[in-house]
């Protein structure tokens, strides 16, 4: 589903990534492991198009994602994406928040995922009215809402505790069951064992 | 609608942005209409009061202006002359009051200044505006060093006015040593003008004879009075509009973390602009119509200010008005939609971890 071909990349004459190669499978849950400033966050970036790399190719679904036109409703329609930090929009209530994100047909499950995360009394709340674990279900039930082909998640527990990491660790495992490629970038080892594939990343390499 | 949503929940920066459109705006509104007002007070005086003037060649002022009163009876015979009067305008101590202003006319003129009470001035007698009427229970004052009687008060549409005294021009020809300052003509015929002009103006050698139109557009005072309230409103306005913009860009380059959210979102471009577009629009339309509404406020206020003795006076013309919200909103637009364009050419996620940081 995913094929990286030889990405590099550099900040300003830093390189931080070096020729990396490898496939994604449909379906997986996979495990972007390394310590921090091992190049997690700039290769989830670059895999999910926020960022274009400084070299190299990257197909999603066999088309080179430099050949998308609507790159706009690219993402809407199929990429998900959960950051460490919620990422809510602070002038909008939860509901709002996720109906931004919406797509129109979509609209009409908002509530029903609301409810399956727990968060459906909160619905009308400003992101500030409501705690951090429960900020962060907003964010995935954001991801969520267009039922995208992938979700990508930066340290999605990084700002939680263990109670409420395992809570948004069981709400992306249930996401692949129902057929969605999860690709999450942690220092966190506790989610190896969710994991399908895991990919090592030291330094800007694959080891 | 998403636009005032973001306002509203920011009230910070909303009233950040209000306030600083709104003291632009108001600072332009009020120098320039201020002189426009000052100007357009002078200019009412002499322009409703005749069609010719006279005034002494060469000289840059009329107060420094001596005319020779005894043209008026040669100008009186005139065809197409319906009327003339001639004037002394000065300024002195009166009473206890450091200066103001004096006016002696022909008694033909004293129907300008409408008696509120008592009887238009004899020789050796003044009438004292309203506003100076309330410094002086007195019968007499001293002007100069004569003592006049006060014979009444008056009113006058122009505020200045009302600040001063009026007497016989043969009195103030004795205070201020001259015959007269200016004389003014009036004529039934406005095709006739320029043919009297020339006509007066071969009586004597060393008169200027004007049109009252081309004298205010020509009048150095104004012209310094104009010139230099442009100057001081450009600057002013330019500051401002400086202003909105900047503050506009500081405002859109803290949100670059929200653009970025949105685009990684599958917001489009055009979705943010859009939506900063109306943003700006409400705000720097909203702080507009509160400038005005107070500036006008402020305008209806400086007749009645005591202090002002009626000469700062404010008209705020409708070119001045449309230019100042034309202006205002191509800035604040300027300056919120650039950096949100450049913004939205960036990666995503730099936007999001810039807003971070
Ligand atoms: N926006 C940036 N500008 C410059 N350097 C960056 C930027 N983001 C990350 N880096 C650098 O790139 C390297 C990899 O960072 P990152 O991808 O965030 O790693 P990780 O997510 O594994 O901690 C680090 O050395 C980091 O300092
Ligand atoms: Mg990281």
């Amino acid at each position: 589903m995913i094929k990286a071909s030889n990405i590099s990349h550099f900040y300003g004459a830093e390189q931080v990534l070096y020729n990396l190669s490898f496939e994604i499978k449909e379906g997986g849950f996979v495990f972007l492991s390394g310590e921090s400033g091992s190049g997690k966050s700039t290769l989830l970036s670059i895999l999910s198009t926020l960022l274009k790399p400084s070299s190299g190719e990257l197909l999603i679904d066999e088309v080179s994602i430099d050949k998308i036109k609507n790159i706009d409703s690219f993402r809407q329609n199929r990429i998900g994406f959960v950051f460490q930090f919620h990422y809510l929009i602070n002038y909008l209530s939860v509901y709002e928040n996720i109906a931004l994100a919406a797509l129109e047909e979509k609209k009409q499950n908002i509530n029903k995922i609301l409810e399956e995360l727990g968060i459906l009394e909160f619905s009308s709340r400003y992101p500030n009215e409501i705690s951090g674990g429960q900020r962060q279900r907003v964010a995935v039930a954001r991801a969520l809402v267009n039922e995208p082909k992938i979700i990508f998640a930066d340290e999605p527990t990084g700002s939680l505790d263990s109670k409420n990491s395992t809570i948004v660790y069981e709400l992306l495992r249930e996401a692949v069951k129902n057929g969605t490629t999860v690709v999450v970038a942690s220092h966190d080892m506790q989610i190896e064992s969710y994991a399908t594939q895991i990919i090592r990343l030291k330094d800007g390499q694959i080891l | 609608m998403i636009a005032l949503k973001a306002l509203s929940k920011n009230p910070f920066k909303s009233l950040l942005i209000f306030s600083s459109i709104t003291i632009a705006v108001m600072a332009i509104f009020l120098i320039s209409s201020v002189s426009q007002g000052v100007i357009g007070m002078y200019s009412k005086m002499i322009k409703t009061d005749g069609d010719i003037i006279i005034t002494q060649k060469g000289i840059s002022d009329t107060f420094f202006s001596n005319v020779d009163i005894s043209l008026l009876e040669k100008i009186d015979k005139l065809e197409h002359v319906t009327s003339s009067y001639a004037m002394i305008v000065g300024a002195s101590p009166i009473g206890h009051i450091p200066i103001a202003g004096i006016y002696g006319t022909t008694a033909n003129h004293f129907s300008h200044y409408k008696l509120s009470s008592g009887k238009y001035p004899k020789e050796g007698e003044v009438i004292l505006g309203a506003n100076l009427a309330k410094q002086f229970a007195t019968v007499g004052v001293n002007i100069g060093n004569k003592r006049f009687r006060i014979s009444g008060v008056y009113s006058s549409d122009i505020g200045f006015e009302e600040g001063g005294v009026v007497m016989n021009i043969e009195d103030a020809g004795v205070l201020f040593n001259r015959s007269a300052s200016f004389i003014l003509v009036s004529s039934d015929s406005p095709n006739k003008i320029d043919n009297i002009v020339k006509k007066i103006s071969g009586m004597d050698s060393a008169i200027e004879v004007k049109t009252t139109k081309n004298f205010v557009k020509e009048y150095n005072q104004f012209k310094i009075i104009e010139n230099s309230s442009f100057v001081i409103s450009t600057l002013a306005f330019a500051m401002g509009l400086m202003g909105i913009a900047s503050v506009m860009s500081m405002i859109v380059n803290s949100r670059k973390e929200e653009f970025g959210i949105m685009r990684a979102l599958g917001k489009s471009r055009f979705f943010i602009i859009k939506n900063l577009f109306f943003e700006t629009l409400i705000m720097s339309l909203s702080a507009y119509l509160f400038a005005l509404v107070l500036s006008l406020g402020i305008l209806a206020m400086l007749p009645h200010i005591e202090m002002l003795q009626g000469y700062v006076n404010g008209t705020l013309s409708l070119s001045t008005a449309l230019y100042v919200l034309a202006s205002t909103l191509f800035m604040a637009l300027l300056g919120s939609l650039i950096p949100a364009w450049i913004a939205s050419k960036t990666d995503p996620i730099l936007l999001i971890n810039q807003g971070c940081a």
